[in-house]
């Protein structure tokens, strides 16, 4: 079984960043930049199902500019076999990155595509979602657990009120959640193995797709800072201060 | 020293600590005591006569005076975090905890600069720093909870000493209340001053015993771009030098930490992290460097290429983010913690770095040797020569027993130590735990002079009395 993995490059989740002085979009300038935290609980996913003798083959797959290849790169340390970068420039919002993936899909024929929920910079939710329709696929989102099970899987889904299973019919999406897996470390023969692995580049023209913007970025500023807190002596000075100073009680 | 010390102190001693400090801020309740009156170490039970808080230097000054007009014992308390019992009051001492001076004040962009309270936290001076976008490079695990008081009083070392050196290199100048309880200014921030002794430089590391350091003018570091971490497999403690020299001969390292295998057995289990690779090695070092351009990743590459055909590391792994790196590092960082339940007897052992294999073969022998029975804990600061050795207590023997077994085989391990030139406390100092010990690394004659030193800042020898040596 073929399985495609999306991983995204994004700031690396520990960095605070800052919003341009311009206010123009957020300060990526000697930012450092990782693999997207659920994308690569996604790559751990396909390497487990690869371990377990359930896929047969795994291939990493970016949209992004040259600079995401590191990320693939970082896939294929992990232990996917080849990756494909999608050549695109500046910021594609989520519908580009689905159809992009669709034609992927379509070129490669994959059994299982595996998607991060979310990517952190973005927060949109919506691209696995997206290529689910367009691809006309089954998808369990938020999964904290997946089962391959001969042409079914089985997700265990996130949900508010706590967990659901749904069955879906191979060829399907899962887009992962934090609890499905612990990713493992790249290690450092992996990725001197991964440089050698195969990395194809297509434009979006070799996949029939034409980039087309429906989003314009008004503006990026910094959340309102928070006001230094102060330590009340008493109880009742505690309940003064909420009732006539911050008024909420 | 017996006559020093009280185990009560009178209502009248009381009253006039209270009319210095305020009612408040003396303590004498039991938690109090304890709580005060110790450190990281479980050796000896704290027993203070009582507690004060001072929020200033001239309080601190004040309850100096009194206490040396009373001839009362005086312990200062920082973090209380040190592994040698300096900040131990045992004996019926008044502990003198700096905590309430605690204000970061007059910081200085061109010099680099920031005046710190004692009681300043180290942690958060780092994150002083890093609002200024600088760097506090002093680090260690117990960063959260010890002061800069503390940390110059003990010259700390930690994680970063390879490429910053310890807090000796990053002290502007100080103030101190001697024990007379008059206040010195020492160096006030200047970079070149040869007018005469650095008299700054004889109290860090002095352990509280010729005053008390109430305030520092800390340097502060550029930040460090891109930090990466690696951890190597190494089948023996040579490969883990080998490993160390290559990598130092080529690129400017952060860190180079090295740790046993049963420390990672402890920390993953009990930390529930996850083993950097799946097949165990004897031992493993942790590197850290800067990563400025793509070629700093492509000779780290190459030299761990070169070290796995040269037989000297098995496997490896490298963060691939700042969380990554951030998890590596807790598999060295958190193992002090970890293994504080075994109640473990530490021995923190250095000798200059060229003759650490030859030394640490000779130490290793011995201790395999003499604790067939007990399970022993590597890790430290290797790449400063500097090795934390831990016993860990098997939980069927009595603490007493334990101890004595332990300190039996110190001896030996100190006459390896004294053989080739080290010192028996690398960076945690001396206070009671090492103080039979001092002799292996200091001769008498500078422990002669130590004593004259510190009768010169302390007459009363009321400053930590019985800690370092006895008088
Ligand atoms: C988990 C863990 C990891 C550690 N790792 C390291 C490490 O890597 N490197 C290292 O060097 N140490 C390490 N330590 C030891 C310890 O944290 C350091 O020695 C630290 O500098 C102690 O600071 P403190 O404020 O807690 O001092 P305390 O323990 O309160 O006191 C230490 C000594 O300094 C004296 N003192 C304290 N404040 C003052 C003051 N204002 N004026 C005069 N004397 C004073 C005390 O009397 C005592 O003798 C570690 C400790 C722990 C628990």
């Amino acid at each position: 079984m073929k399985v495609l993995v999306a991983v995204k490059r994004v700031v690396d989740h520990n960095v605070k960043v800052r919003a341009k002085a311009d206010g123009s979009d957020v300060d990526l300038n000697n930012v450092k930049m990782a693999i997207n935290p659920f994308c690569e609980i996604a790559v751990e996913e396909a390497v487990r199902l690869k371990e377990a003798g359930v896929a047969s083959e795994i291939i990493a797959v970016s949209v992004g500019d040259k600079a995401c290849q590191e990320q693939i790169r970082t896939a294929l340390a992990l232990g996917a076999d080849r990756g494909i970068q999608i050549e695109t420039e500046g910021a594609v919002e989520p519908l580009v990155v689905a159809k992009l993936l669709k034609g992927v899909v379509e070129k490669e024929q994959p059994q299982l595509v595996i998607l991060g929920k979310q990517s952190i910079d973005g927060d949109n939710n919506q691209t696995g979602q997206m290529l689910g329709a367009l691809a006309n696929m089954g998808q369990g989102t938020f999964a904290s657990e997946v089962k391959v099970d001969g042409d079914h899987v089985s997700v265990t889904r996130e949900v508010d009120g706590g967990l659901q299973t749904v069955k879906l019919k191979l060829p399907a999406i899962v887009t992962t959640d934090l609890r499905l897996n612990e990713p493992r470390y790249a290690s450092l023969p992996n990725i001197m193995k991964a440089k050698k692995k195969q990395l194809d580049v297509y434009t979006p023209a070799d996949l029939g797709v034409e980039i087309t913007s429906h989003l314009t970025q008004l503006r990026v500023e910094p959340p309102a800072e928070r006001q230094a807190g102060i330590k009340v002596e008493s109880v009742a000075q505690l309940v003064d201060k909420l009732k006539n100073e911050a008024k909420v009680i | 020293m017996s006559e020093l010390a009280v185990s009560e102190l009178s209502p009248e001693l009381v009253a006039s600590l209270e009319a210095i400090v305020g009612k408040d801020r003396v303590l004498s309740d039991a938690d109090s005591k304890a709580h005060y009156g110790g450190d990281w170490t479980r050796v000896y039970r704290p027993a203070p006569c009582a507690v004060v808080l001072p929020g200033s230097i001239e309080q601190v000054q004040e309850v100096v005076r009194l206490a040396a007009r009373e001839n009362l014992a005086v312990v200062p308390s920082g973090g209380r975090t040190g592994l040698s019992a300096g900040a131990v009051a045992y004996r019926g001492e008044l502990v003198i905890a700096l905590d309430r001076l605690n204000s970061i004040s007059d910081f200085n962009p061109v010099e680099r600069s920031v005046r710190c309270g004692a009681g300043v936290i180290t942690e958060q001076l780092q994150n002083f720093a890093q609002e200024q976008g600088l760097f506090y490079p002093v680090d260690f695990a117990s960063a959260g909870s010890s002061q800069i008081g503390g940390n110059i009083s003990t010259n700390a070392g930690g994680i970063k000493v390879i490429r910053h050196g310890m807090t000796r290199d990053w002290v502007a100048g100080l103030k101190l209340v001697t024990g007379t309880g008059e206040l010195l200014d020492l160096n006030r921030g200047l970079m070149k001053n040869n007018a005469g002794y650095d008299l700054r430089q004889l109290v860090i590391g002095a352990e509280g015993t010729l005053g008390i350091v109430v305030e520092a003018t800390m340097r502060l570091a550029r930040p460090p771009q891109d930090p990466v971490v690696l951890v190597l497999g190494t089948p023996d403690m040579a490969s883990v030098m080998e490993v160390l020299e290559v990598y130092q001969k080529r690129m400017d390292l952060q860190a180079f930490e090295f740790f046993s295998e049963l420390a990672l057995q402890k920390v993953v289990e009990h930390q529930g992290l996850q083993r950097p690779f799946e097949s165990p090695t004897e031992f493993y070092a942790l590197l850290e460097f800067e990563q400025r351009s793509e070629a700093d990743m492509e000779l780290a590459m190459e030299l761990f290429e070169h070290c796995v055909e040269q037989g000297w590391v098995i496997d490896g792994v490298i963060s691939q983010s700042v969380a990554q790196a951030e998890s590596l590092w807790r598999l060295r960082e958190d193992i002090s913690e970890t293994i504080a339940r075994w109640t473990p007897y530490k021995n923190d052992i250095s000798t200059t770095v060229s003759k650490v294999p030859a030394f640490l073969a000779e130490v290793e022998s011995v201790v395999n040797g003499a604790y067939p029975d007990f399970e022993i804990v590597w890790f430290g600061h290797i790449g400063d020569g500097n090795v934390h050795l831990n016993v860990l207590k098997p939980d069927a023997l009595p603490k007493a027993e334990f101890q004595q077994r332990c300190g039996e085989v110190s001896r030996w391990v100190f006459e390896i130590v004294q053989r080739y030139g080290g010192s028996v406390s690398a960076e945690h100092g001396v206070g009671l735990l090492k103080k039979d010990y001092l002799h292996y690394s200091r001769s008498a004659l500078e422990v002669d002079l130590m004593r004259q030193i510190k009768r010169a800042f302390d007459p009363a020898g009321i400053m930590n009395p019985g800690k370092i040596f006895d008088l």
